[in-house]
């Protein structure tokens, strides 16, 4: 009996050491864990609507941007001052004491839209291969949008910052390159002009409904970051055969009566380019609350007061309709009307798209291009198109190419008020042929600095490089491979 | 392996497989007599063995002395026991009546405490005074009088390498416990080890949190210091790598008290202890307030209105409300008072031993409105089935409610402001409660929207803060084990354990409107939040272990360990705001919903241990471990941590030619080398994780983003260690160990790592990078001065070395960070080989007495003149020139400029040595006993100072300023600059606010009374002892804030240590009463 129970313990004992080491095959299994919340990557790149997805996840956060792509835009500009509960980041730039610790300087917002964009482009050419409902068709549908977001981003970075890491990419793993340096703009410019070009066949003009057509990227919306770039880089001619080319698309302008639904209710027959949103899908647009009159935030200047007061400039229907002479609330974002009295309803104001582009600023852009190259009757006739679709007078312009330009500058600081474009167009009047008038733009970004400091502030601003901003102390922390903009780097914030 | 259930269900089919069937039964009857007087004797033990000395069934005698048994086997062998007589086997031969006479012991039983059992680890199997590895054990029978409430408290200045600082001295809110220096970034908390469970950490939830604050995981365990038996510190890698992936940050193993054969114990200890703050820094009242505040506006303006606030204009409506002249300090503090009490139940027999325990602690804090109450309950059985296989079984449950005021979260920061801190800001002049114009009391706090400092979100009023808030966190902490241990053979046994915990976490925040000055839109107008954690571990183990008998020069055992844990982690907040009213208080009940969130961690962790060890001679000593861990934290490719350490000792006091050293008794030389891994913190940290985002979708288009970098690369950072260390006894009385040691850990675990934004993210989750050194030194000494039977009196001392270095950075680390300079700020700087925790600052050189003494000076003091011959004006960046009345630096490159080229190294806040000394001294019946803890060579800022120094905006300062700048030419020594509202740099970061830290403070002083022996059994008691501690009244330091004991943190290489206005741990006198039965 002794010697069975010892044989019954010994069974015992070799069960136990076997469970013990069985696992060992099967523990793989038991020590992956996939978190409950979300999926991981090996679960998501799996079919086209993930594709679409993360997509639409790029349009949103570009649209999220809107508050600062207005900022950008028109925070060094003459059209906007800052009022009293204005942050002191922007109340800084307005300044013109930019550090590189203003947090306005943070571009991260951006990469993420060219991080989503990044991903989109490597996954759809591989998912292609295994999804049997994911046609060529669609695939280069979503190239081209992914294509246009991180061009229009990176379109942005430039004009911002002129120098920044161009990464084309997805930062998927541990092992990517993260510490960049800086590319020449340059380069960069023509990169995406390329690629751009080279998904300008492929995109949809139909997405089935209007605010898709107007909200996702579209020939004519492509095209017209194309000439954007161009008149940018001063390319006039093909600045023009792309507007041709958008002039065929049947875009039309909106009658004088009809000039604010460009911006309320938007996605009007003008419209090219809007980021979409809407209060009911939970898509709120913040802008409004900036330039709302009892935040305080930001208001007109005396410059655009000047410019588009009906008392003195007789713009009967942009000046009401962009803001309101007695107090000098931005209407734009916050009226029903342009009768500076009939307020959106809070839900419309945060249902208010951000107009990228419109069939107006594209046809400037053409009689810019067009003046630039001499042909000073064609720009009349672009630019008396725009001024009498909102009854006002036809221009009468000197036949010279400086006068043009500044009647063009004037046109589009009136036709496109607080669209977040007029610090640009001063950039590129003050690049054009050899900085010959950076003196007009220095004028106009000390206009605002207190009168003790203009003087230094602007013999410190003919270097050109001042008149882009900083690249954050944060980030240079991060990437010791980027160099600061030379304009600043004497600056640190010591 | 599937799940530990497997092994749980095991476990009792094998316990199934052990019950033999039951065969025919006799009935046995008889009674039981003392052998001497005739007596029968109640409560007599009878048990029936079988051959095996199995334990078949049992009974006892009734108040007749009489038994029924009904026995098994009519050959079975029958016991009778009873404590103080001698026990009887009899052998059964078919006998159905046996009635018994027992003599009684010869002896008189003395109170004795057997300590015979086996004193070895829970998992290595090695004798306590075998262990070749750096180990110190730490018995708590002799603590039980401190007022101690925790064995952090408990374990302060006792041993060497052990730093241990309280964290705050609010009630609840734990230590920092550091082993050898940080060798981990952010939380560097060793292991805790409660009877061989590893205890579970709590996972603050991390949506806030990115690092949790040090608070939210300050009390891990929620133990009964009387429960504690020992507690024992495993310093080195060989010795903490046992245990795996989890210590190797250190380990405490703590074991508690279990039951002991004999008569049943009861034990009853009643403390009451008074706390007591230590003074506050002195702040001006209302007047000199009113009064700094003009000089601040005169002097930053010139002529200028004065606010109506500091006007004392009795038109102003507000007039009565900011004349006050407010403690605001002294009105949030108060005397706390601790009450506990502890009651045990002890004891066993044959078969079965108990322990039980109940505490109860109640802990009213020093600032209002902080309490907590604890309730702990123990119970540790063992059962002996056979003499092969005994089971045990340990039970604890807590439950603990801590009551704090609500923190204000700082914008854009992780930092919450609690009331003490506002009460050193706020303006003294403001009233706690609110007057009417008239000068009559409303009944209300004076809260306002907007007051002279600024919002009132801001600058709340922390009276109404303290008393109407909430901030409470509920915390049920249960754990059970159950092990059972089976002698398969005298050289071979075999252990199953499996444990279960439990911790659930509630927390309620709430914010009533009338605490706070804020409009009624405000979102933080009665602000809910609700907070609920789980955590469950289940950890199963199976040990093998070999202890085969060989000749006597040697000796050998080993073990096979396997080891599963599973950790999960569940949390869930809801955050309501607007409220209806101050009595809603549940954010579920359909207020507007600020934030909402939940989520589930779940980790898997396996681990294999092997461990040998041998003995020659009982001279020669070798353990060899070898640990492998799987965590399901790592992916697939770097999923293994293989984790070896070995460890020898000589014992060379019994080598022949050392025996005629008489004075050398038992000493030896150990050596360990081992290696020792951790894992990141969080369970899903390696994964890209898609999720979507807040709008969901773009139009009607849904909307999925990559939400983390998937961390392909992440693996176990790497700790090794090597230790070196001497343990010498002379004359039996005087104990020496010295220890050197050195521990580098490798693949350095970042949390949250910065890296480009130009990425599309702001931080990889983890990152492997960089390398940490900890070199120091250690020596301990103990010694009994005087033994004798009625005295002894014995000392100990003990000092402790380490130096903390980074040697490696990550690749692309940038080591200067916040080079912007500016009032209150501190430029950082990592350099490779330095230890972390230096910081670097300007050199505050007194004030400038006036106007024209304000010069910029070469290197041979000369004025420094510009090209055209004129004097350079001394100043700031270049923008503002330094006046009369200003604060005076150091222009370190004498270029008649302060900027950020006049910034110099100021110190460091690591401590050089930290350490303790102590003893006790008994004399019959009464003993005395002290312990002293000190930290030497460190400095640290003086937030506290830096904020109520400065004298450049509306917050309230120290009475320190009353000593300042007034006038052209004043020049008197020890004087503050000028108050001068938004100086641009008067309050730079410079070693004006650098002070030494270093201190030397009484941990407790204990003077204890018992009872004696005869007189305790007139009143019919075991013992009875009487107890006076004292803890913390003597601190003696240069340090001139409150408290310089500032917890270390690194969580980036650029920490450093600041006070920040902590509530300071109080000092404390307890009366403890402790009665045995």
């Amino acid at each position: 009996m002794t010697i069975k129970i010892f044989n019954m313990k010994c069974i015992r004992i070799l069960l136990f050491i076997i469970i013990c080491l069985l696992p060992a095959s099967s523990c793989d299994d038991w020590l992956e864990l996939i978190p409950p919340d979300g999926l991981v990557r090996d679960e998501y790149w799996k079919s086209k609507e993930d594709i679409e997805a993360t997509l639409m996840g790029a349009y949103q956060s570009f649209a999220g941007l809107n508050g600062n792509l207005f900022l950008f835009g028109e925070m060094r500009a003459d059209m906007i001052e800052s009022d009293q509960n204005t942050p002191n980041a922007q109340r800084s730039i307005m300044l013109g004491n930019i550090y590189p610790d203003n947090s306005m300087t943070d571009w991260s917002e951006f990469y993420t839209v060219i991080n989503y964009c990044n991903n989109v482009l490597k996954y759809a050419p591989e998912i292609i291969k295994f999804d049997q409902t994911f046609t060529e068709y669609q695939m280069r549908g979503f190239e081209a949008e992914a294509v246009f977001l991180r061009s229009l981003a990176y379109f942005y970075l430039v004009r911002i910052f002129k120098e920044v890491p161009l990464v084309l990419e997805p930062s998927e793993q541990d092992d990517v390159q993260f510490y960049l340096p800086k590319s020449a703009d340059t380069t960069i410019l023509r990169v995406i002009s390329e690629d751009l070009n080279k998904v300008k066949l492929y995109v949809t003009d139909d997405y089935g409904s209007p605010e898709e057509n107007m909200g996702r990227a579209t020939k004519g919306a492509v095209l017209s970051l194309l000439a954007d770039i161009s008149l940018w880089n001063f390319d006039y001619q093909e600045c023009i055969d792309y507007i041709n080319e958008i002039e065929e698309i049947g875009y039309l302008l909106m009658p004088g009566g009809k000039w604010f639904e460009v911006f309320y209710p938007g996605n009007s027959l003008e419209g090219i380019f809007e980021f979409q949103f809407d209060q009911g899908l939970g898509q709120n647009n913040a802008l409004w609350q900036k330039t709302y009159y009892t935040n305080r935030v930001i208001q007109a200047s005396k410059t655009a007061l000047d410019l588009l007061t009906p008392e003195t400039s007789s713009e009967i229907i942009r000046g009401p309709g962009s803001l309101r002479s007695y107090d000098g609330m931005i209407w734009k974002f916050c009226g029903a009307a342009s009768d500076g009295v009939t307020y959106r309803p809070s839900s419309e104001r945060n249902s208010c798209n951000w107009v990228v582009y419109r069939y107006a600023d594209v046809l400037l852009m053409k009689a810019e291009a067009l003046s630039q190259l001499g042909r000073f009757d064609e720009a009349l006739t672009v630019i008396n198109q725009i001024r009498s679709r909102v009854l006002m007078n036809a221009a009468e312009i000197p036949y010279t190419t400086e006068a043009f330009e500044d009647a063009i500058m004037e046109e589009r600081a009136t036709e496109l008020a607080f669209e977040g474009k007029r610090w640009f167009d001063l950039l590129r009047l003050g690049r054009r042929n050899n900085y010959s008038r950076k003196s007009k733009l220095i004028e106009i970004i000390i206009e605002k600095v207190p009168s003790t400091q203009k003087l230094v502030l602007a013999s410190k601003l003919t270097d050109p490089f001042g008149w882009y901003l900083p690249i954050q102390e944060n980030e240079l922390e991060r990437n010791s491979n980027l160099v600061q903009n030379p304009y600043y780097a004497d600056y640190s914030t010591d | 392996m599937k799940s530990g259930l497997k092994i749980v269900a095991l476990t009792f089919l094998v316990l199934i497989s052990i019950d033999l069937c039951a065969q025919d039964g006799v009935v046995l009857r008889g009674s039981v007599q003392d052998a001497e007087t005739g007596e029968l004797i109640i409560g007599v033990n009878v048990i029936e063995y079988d051959q095996d000395k199995r334990i078949i069934t049992g009974t006892i005698t009734d108040p007749n002395g009489n038994y029924v048994l009904n026995v098994t086997n009519p050959d079975a062998i029958i016991m009778f026991s009873f404590i103080g007589y001698k026990a009887q086997e009899i052998a059964l031969e078919g006998q159905t009546s046996l009635n018994v006479l027992l003599s009684a012991e010869s002896y008189e039983l003395e109170e004795i405490t057997v300590t015979a059992e086996a004193n070895t680890d829970p998992l290595s199997n090695v004798a306590q005074r075998d262990v070749a590895s750096s180990r110190v054990k730490i018995d708590m029978v002799d603590s039980k009088h401190m007022g101690a409430v925790s064995a952090e408290e408990a374990l302060a200045g006792k041993v060497t390498g052990l730093d241990i600082m309280s964290f705050s001295g609010d009630p609840g809110s734990g230590s920092s416990i550091v082993i050898r220096g940080l060798g981990s970034l952010g939380n560097a908390r060793p292991l805790i080890v409660v009877d061989g469970i590893p205890q579970s950490v709590v996972i603050s939830q991390d949506f806030d949190l990115g690092s949790a604050d040090q608070e939210d995981i300050g009390d891990l365990v929620n133990i009964a210091p009387q429960d504690i038996k020992s507690i024992e510190v495993l310093k080195d890698a060989a010795s903490g790598a046992v245990w795996g992936s989890k210590g190797a940050d250190g380990v405490l193993l703590i074991e508690t008290f279990r039951g002991s054969r004999g008569k049943t114990k009861f034990d009853y200890q009643g403390k009451y202890t008074w706390n007591k703050q230590p003074p506050p820094v002195p702040m001006l009242n209302g007047n000199e307030y009113i009064m700094m505040q003009l000089e601040e506006w005169h002097n930053a303006k010139g002529i200028y209105d004065v606010p109506q606030e500091i006007a004392f204009d009795p038109d102003y409506i507000d007039f009565y409300n900011y004349t006050a002249n407010t403690d605001w300090v002294d009105a949030i503090s108060r005397d706390g008072f601790i009450n506990e009490q502890f009651f045990k139940l002890s004891g066993g027999g044959e078969k079965t031993r108990y322990y039980a325990s109940l505490n109860t602690h109640n802990n009213k804090g020093t600032t209002i409105n902080t309490s907590l109450k604890r309730v702990t309950t123990r119970v540790n059985l063992d059962y002996n089935v056979s003499r092969k296989i005994r089971f045990s079984v340990n039970f604890s449950y807590s439950n603990s409610n801590k009551e704090d005021n609500y923190q204000f979260r700082v914008e854009g920061t992780k930092q919450r402001t609690n009331i003490r801190e506002m009460a050193y800001q706020k303006a003294p002049n403001m009233s706690i409660w609110e007057y009417d114009f008239k000068g009559d009391l409303t009944g209300e706090y004076f809260n306002p929207v907007e007051s002279y400092q600024g919002s009132g979100l801001q600058y709340f009023n922390p009276v109404a803060v303290g008393n109407l808030s909430q901030n409470d966190v509920i915390e049920n902490r249960i754990s059970n084990s159950f092990t059972l241990t089976y002698n398969i053979a005298p050289w071979l046994n075999f252990i199953q354990m499996v444990s279960m915990q439990y911790v659930g976490q509630k927390k309620n925040e709430f914010l009533p409107y009338n605490a706070v000055g804020s409009d009624w839109l405000n979102e933080l107008n009665n602000f809910q939040l609700e907070q609920n954690n789980t955590n469950t571990e289940i950890i199963t183990r199976s040990q093998l272990r070999f202890i085969p008998r060989m000749s006597e020069n040697h000796t050998l055992s080993g073990m096979l360990m396997f080891e599963t844990d599973q950790i999960n982690f569940e949390w869930s907040t809801l955050q309501g705001m607007s409220g209806p009213s101050t009595e809603v208080r549940d954010p579920a009940a359909n207020t507007p919903i600020k934030w909402l969130g939940s989520g589930t961690q779940e980790t898997h962790i396996l681990g294999l241990l092997v461990n040998l060890n041998y003995k020659f001679k009982d001279k020669y000593i070798t353990q060899l471990n070898f640990r492998a861990d799987a965590s399901s934290r790592f992916g697939s490719n770097n999923r293994w941590g293989m984790f070896p350490s070995a460890s020898f000792a000589w014992r060379f006091s019994e080598e022949p030619w050392m025996t005629n050293l008489t004075f050398l008794t038992e000493s030896k030389l150990r050596f360990s080398y081992g290696q020792a891994g951790k894992q990141p913190r969080r369970a899903y940290d390696r994964h890209a994780i898609f999720n979507t985002t807040n709008p969901s979708q773009y139009i009607l288009r849904p909307i999925v983003v990559p939400l983390q970098v998937q961390l392909a690369n992440l693996k176990w950072q790497t700790l090794t260690q090597a230790n070196l260390g001497i343990d010498i006894s002379l004359f039996n009385r005087i104990d020496i160990t010295a220890e050197v040691y050195s521990k580098k850990t490798e693949d350095l675990l970042w949390s949250n790592y910065k890296i480009p934004k130009s990425s599309g993210f702001t931080t990889l989750k983890q990152y492997n990078g960089g390398e940490l050194l900890n070199e120091g030194w250690e020596l301990d000494l103990s010694a009994f001065v005087i033994r004798k039977r009625e005295t002894t009196l014995w000392l100990n001392f003990n000092i402790s070395h380490n130096v903390n270095s980074f040697v490696a950075f990550p690749e692309n680390f940038n080591n200067e960070v916040d080079l912007s300079i500016g009032n209150g700020q501190f430029p950082r700087r990592a350099d490779l080989g330095e230890p972390v925790g230096s910081f670097y600052g300007f050199k505050y050189l007194g004030v400038w007495p006036s106007d024209d003494d304000v010069v910029a000076t070469n290197e041979n003091g000369e004025v420094l003149l510009d090209v055209n011959g004129n004097p350079v004006p001394l100043s700031y960046k270049g923008t503002y020139l330094f006046q009369g009345g200003d604060a005076r630096y150091a222009d370190i490159n004498h270029d008649g400029q302060i900027d950020l080229q006049d910034v110099v190294y100021l110190g460091d806040s690591n401590p050089d040595f930290i350490g303790g000394f102590g003893g006790n001294f008994r004399w019959k019946d009464i003993s005395v006993s002290t312990q002293w803890q000190y930290r030497l060579g460190y400095v640290v800022v003086n937030e506290v100072a830096l904020n109520t120094e400065g004298m450049l905006n509306k917050n309230n300062q120290s009475k320190a300023v009353l000593h300042r700048w007034r006038a052209q030419g004043q020049d008197e020594p020890g004087m503050l600059p000028r108050a001068y509202l938004n100086h641009p740099a008067n309050n730079l970061g410079s070693d004006r606010y650098v002070e030494r830290g270093d201190y030397l403070r009484m941990v407790n002083l204990t003077v204890a009374y018992g009872l004696p022996k005869n007189i305790c059994q007139k009143f019919r008691v075991r013992s009875l002892d009487v107890a006076v501690t004292m803890r913390r009244i003597f601190t003696f330091t240069y340090y001139t804030g409150q408290d310089p004991e500032i917890s270390p943190n690194i969580e980036n290489p650029f920490w450093f240590g600041t006070d920040k206005a902590k509530t300071p741990p109080p000092k404390a006198f307890t009366l403890s009463i402790a009665l045995g039965f």
